[in-house]
């Protein structure tokens, strides 16, 4: 992937992103804009406090994973953890590709002064600190707007700066509790929520925050002005939250979860059934009566399929609880992908509920796009990078932006950005390392 | 009181044509959203989007989708049938005068369609042509039938959730897809990145080009840790109810609050959340051992004894009390808790109303307005993202977007 388009221009060439993000749902940003060709600089610094937490969260790389090697070697689910070794987090990995990083004290005055310095020949600068932390250090908006009166100036917390709640605290799971989308996924009430297995919301703010850091870069290109950008994990929910809250506008009725079922449009059978073997799962959507009479031909047309109370759509949807129990019935020996494949055939929409060994090692379009991207790391070696999902003709995505290695270990381009990008001596630098400054 | 800094409008001048399905209306109404012009080229049916429901009335007709109203604001709609061969020379003229084309639905359909842009791009090299498909436009599953449901199972995201499994270790109820069109909202998202990163190459280098969205990867970008799991150790990860998937199941966290509301409460390892929730317990007059020698010695001996009796702290103190009163206690303490918010329950939240999240569109065949979530971001006095218009109606713009094929 990185091949064919290194010699190309990048489409956010020459803009430089000061990271001060961390966790997931800032440096999710980040990772599409060094996709993209921007300079981005990852900054953290060198105590418990100060380092991406998401360098703690395993899986980590297997002990005997080394710079020269990497997933050819093996993996291992016994690897020492962090023990004090910031470097070898799979899922930091995986998060900042494509970045610089650096480390800088922004609890010492000469730390901040050497971030305002940064600042002035910077395009954005991206944070996730608690609401009001940038201000307590002099570093809000507001101080660098005054440098730099270009900056772009990005926040990300849970429920936003400004507001009712600008004091409370979130984690991706908080906001999306609050804003609606936890209890949108799950089985019909009483049945709990079901949630999501991840933190959804950690996620969406990045692409949304990539979209607007585009537009404002655009618009300071053309125009030569920054802005302020105080996103809420909380309104990023809202916006996913699809016709719920318009459907009460309208009816009053409190919204309802529906399972895997389609209550929307003609559709049933509409859900997810079990095959052979251990937690084997196959999702079947049944969009016409044609497709319906197409499925019974594939069941071999038992007696059960034929009956009158299955034959139409309205008719399907009143026994939809029996009507699952019957098809679970014929799916529940039958091998998921020779299922899929027999149902694409006939034209059904079906596809295997596929977990990360089905989508990392067999999944034939994945492969055929180059999803997976391999990339270097300084320590542990050579891994796969999850890729990003669209082709670009002329101005593609290079999951390994400007560095063309994976993550980077903590503090590992000090050198080259305040030597080469920021221009201090070497006497500089090491009287700065010298103060616990960098 | 928008700001001179304000998104809202940072896009205008953009034109996009959209033709196509539910898989493109939301990428090109977040671009709306930020000040493009975005006119959807519709047959004389109208867009497939318009016959999903829910309605806004009984008669179900192509004016009353709600699923149309939510992705379609700020829109306007000409009738145009793109695939007539007639339409060519108006599609050319509309073509030289906008930025991009954005082109959704099945493989074949965009696939046949995508001959016409190829040409039509060769005397614009400005253009941008975005397609928006279910795999992408090569690759042996190019053309498989996918609905939403079955993006999510082969994009991985069902696997990873749904509930624990039962005492045995196996699961009793099935993956759940969280949330309906979450799919389109991943491939509409990533398509909106890849046309702004478009933009910005046109500024620098003139040239336009072809997007290729791919929604199966878009859903794969979204699993956290589970490739990661797997591909560094081995390990595969097991959904669990309301929490994150993990290689082994964590511990349960949904209670229901005194008024019977599920809330999310956990602890996190910090400190910092241990104090909170002793000054919690003190507060709401619950007895508890938290902060005491014998404590601390027994975090010593046992620590997973300790958070069994942390955790059972939490939950009793999550049953006497209202998940409202909860909430607000919990956060003034700076624990990140919440109650599981049906989604309307945040229309008439003073956070929000102060933040300006819901934008008030005016719909004048119903005589009201309905409030819509329009942003994600605030400028600091209003909001980035600008909604103001109601989706249109079928053909609503046709004689505007013919005067300019004319002119």
């Amino acid at each position: 992937m990185s091949e064919a388009n290194s010699n190309g221009k990048r489409a956010l060439e020459g803009v430089r992103v000061l990271d001060l993000t961390w966790l997931q749902v800032g440096p999710q940003a980040t990772r599409l804009l060094a996709t993209f060709g921007a300079q981005v600089i990852r900054i953290e610094w060198r105590e418990r406090k100060a380092i991406d937490f998401i360098r703690y969260v395993p899986p980590f790389a297997p002990d005997h994973a080394t710079a020269d090697g990497g997933r050819s070697q093996g993996i291992s689910p016994r690897g020492h953890g962090i023990r004090g070794n910031y470097d070898r987090a799979g899922y930091f990995n995986n998060t900042n590709p494509g970045k610089y990083g650096i480390t800088l004290n922004l609890n010492h005055s000469k730390g901040r002064d050497l971030l305002r310095r940064m600042v002035r020949e910077a395009n954005v600068i991206c944070e996730n600190f608690s609401p009001g932390q940038m201000d307590k250090w002099g570093l809000g908006y507001e101080d660098l707007r005054k440098l730099n009166p270009r900056i772009i100036y990005i926040q990300t917390t849970g429920v936003g700066k400004a507001g009712t709640y600008k004091d409370y605290v979130s984690y991706g799971p908080t906001a999306q509790a609050f804003s609606g989308l936890t209890f949108l996924s799950g089985l019909p009430e009483p049945q709990p929520p079901a949630g999501w297995g991840y933190s959804y919301l950690d996620h969406s703010p990045g692409y949304f925050g990539a979209i607007m850091l585009m537009a404002a870069i655009r618009r300071q290109r053309l125009s030569g002005v920054g802005c302020y950008i105080d996103m809420s994990q909380s309104e990023t929910g809202l916006m996913l939250s699809g016709t719920s809250m318009l459907e009460h506008q309208l009816t009053g009725k409190p919204t309802a979860r529906y399972g895997n079922r389609m209550p929307y449009l003609d559709w049933s059978p509409h859900g997810a059934y079990r095959c052979s073997g251990d937690d084997n799962w196959i999702a079947i959507s049944i969009q016409s009566d044609e497709q319906w009479r197409a499925l019974v031909e594939e069941m071999g047309s038992p007696e059960w399929a034929r009956a009158a109370r299955f034959a139409t759509i309205a008719s399907r949807k009143q026994h939809e609880d029996d009507l699952d129990a019957k098809l679970t019935a014929y799916t529940k020996g039958r091998e998921r992908y020779d299922l899929m494949n027999r149902l694409q055939a006939r034209g059904i929409a079906a596809g295997v509920v596929q977990k990360a060994p089905d989508r990392f090692d067999n999944d034939p379009q994945l492969k055929a796009r180059g999803y997976y991207v391999d990339l270097p790391h300084s320590d542990i070696g050579t891994w796969p990078i999850e890729g990003f999902p669209a082709k670009l003709s002329r101005s593609p995505a290079n999951i390994g932006g400007e560095t063309n290695r994976a993550a980077p270990k903590l503090g590992e381009d000090n050198d080259f950005v305040y030597g080469k990008l920021v221009g201090l001596s070497d006497a500089e630098m090491a009287s700065l390392r010298e103060e616990e400054v960098i | 009181m928008k700001s001179e800094l304000n998104l809202g409008t940072s896009l205008e001048g953009i034109t996009i044509l959209e033709i196509g399905d539910q898989m493109g209306d939301y990428a090109s109404m977040l671009l709306a959203g930020l000040g493009a012009e975005v006119v959807k080229l519709e047959p004389r049916e109208g867009s497939p989007s318009r016959g999903i429901g829910p309605f806004a009335s009984d008669t179900h007709d192509r004016e009353q989708s709600l699923f149309f109203w939510r992705y379609n604001l700020n829109k306007k709609s000409a009738m145009l049938d793109v695939d007539d061969p007639s339409a060519r020379r108006a599609l050319s003229t509309l073509a030289s005068k906008a930025d991009i084309v954005l082109l959704s639905g099945e493989y074949e359909t965009v696939a046949r369609r995508l001959e016409l842009w190829r040409k039509i791009a060769e005397d614009n090299p400005r253009l941008i042509v975005c397609t928006i498909t279910p795999f992408g436009l090569d690759g042996p599953h190019r053309a498989l039938k996918t609905t939403d449901l079955v993006q999510m199972a082969l994009g991985g995201i069902m696997a990873v959730c749904g509930y624990d499994p039962n005492k045995d270790g196996a699961y009793d109820t099935p993956p759940i897809a969280p949330a309906m069109w979450h799919s389109y909202h991943l491939g509409g998202e990533y398509a909106a990145v890849a046309m702004m990163a478009a933009i910005n190459f046109r500024e620098l280098s003139g040239e336009g080009q072809f997007i290729d969205v791919s929604v199966h990867e878009a859903v794969n970008t979204c699993t956290e840790v589970a490739i990661p799991t797997y591909v560094y150790s081995g390990l595969v990860v097991k959904r669990q109810t309301a929490r994150h998937a993990a290689p082994n199941i964590t511990h349960a966290r949904l209670t229901k609050s005194a008024d019977g509301i599920f809330m999310l409460a956990s602890l996190s390892p910090f400190e910092r959340e241990q104090r909170a929730l002793a000054q919690l317990a003190d507060e709401v007059g619950i007895a508890h051992v938290l902060g005491t020698p014998e404590f601390a010695q027994l975090e010593k001996d046992d620590h997973v004894a300790a958070a069994i009796y942390r955790n059972d702290l939490l939950e009793q103190l999550v049953e006497s009390l209202p998940a409202d009163d909860l909430f607000h206690r919990a956060q003034k303490l700076g624990l990140a808790w919440s109650p599981i918010r049906r989604p309307e329950q945040n229309l008439d939240d003073p956070h929000f109303a102060a933040r300006g999240s819901f934008a008030t569109i005016h719909h004048p065949e119903l005589g009201r307005d309905l409030r819509y979530p329009g942003t994600v971001a605030s400028d600091g006095h209003a909001p980035h993202f600008s909604y103001t218009r109601r989706a249109p109606r079928l053909g609503e713009h046709t004689d505007e977007v013919l005067r300019r094929v004319k002119s």
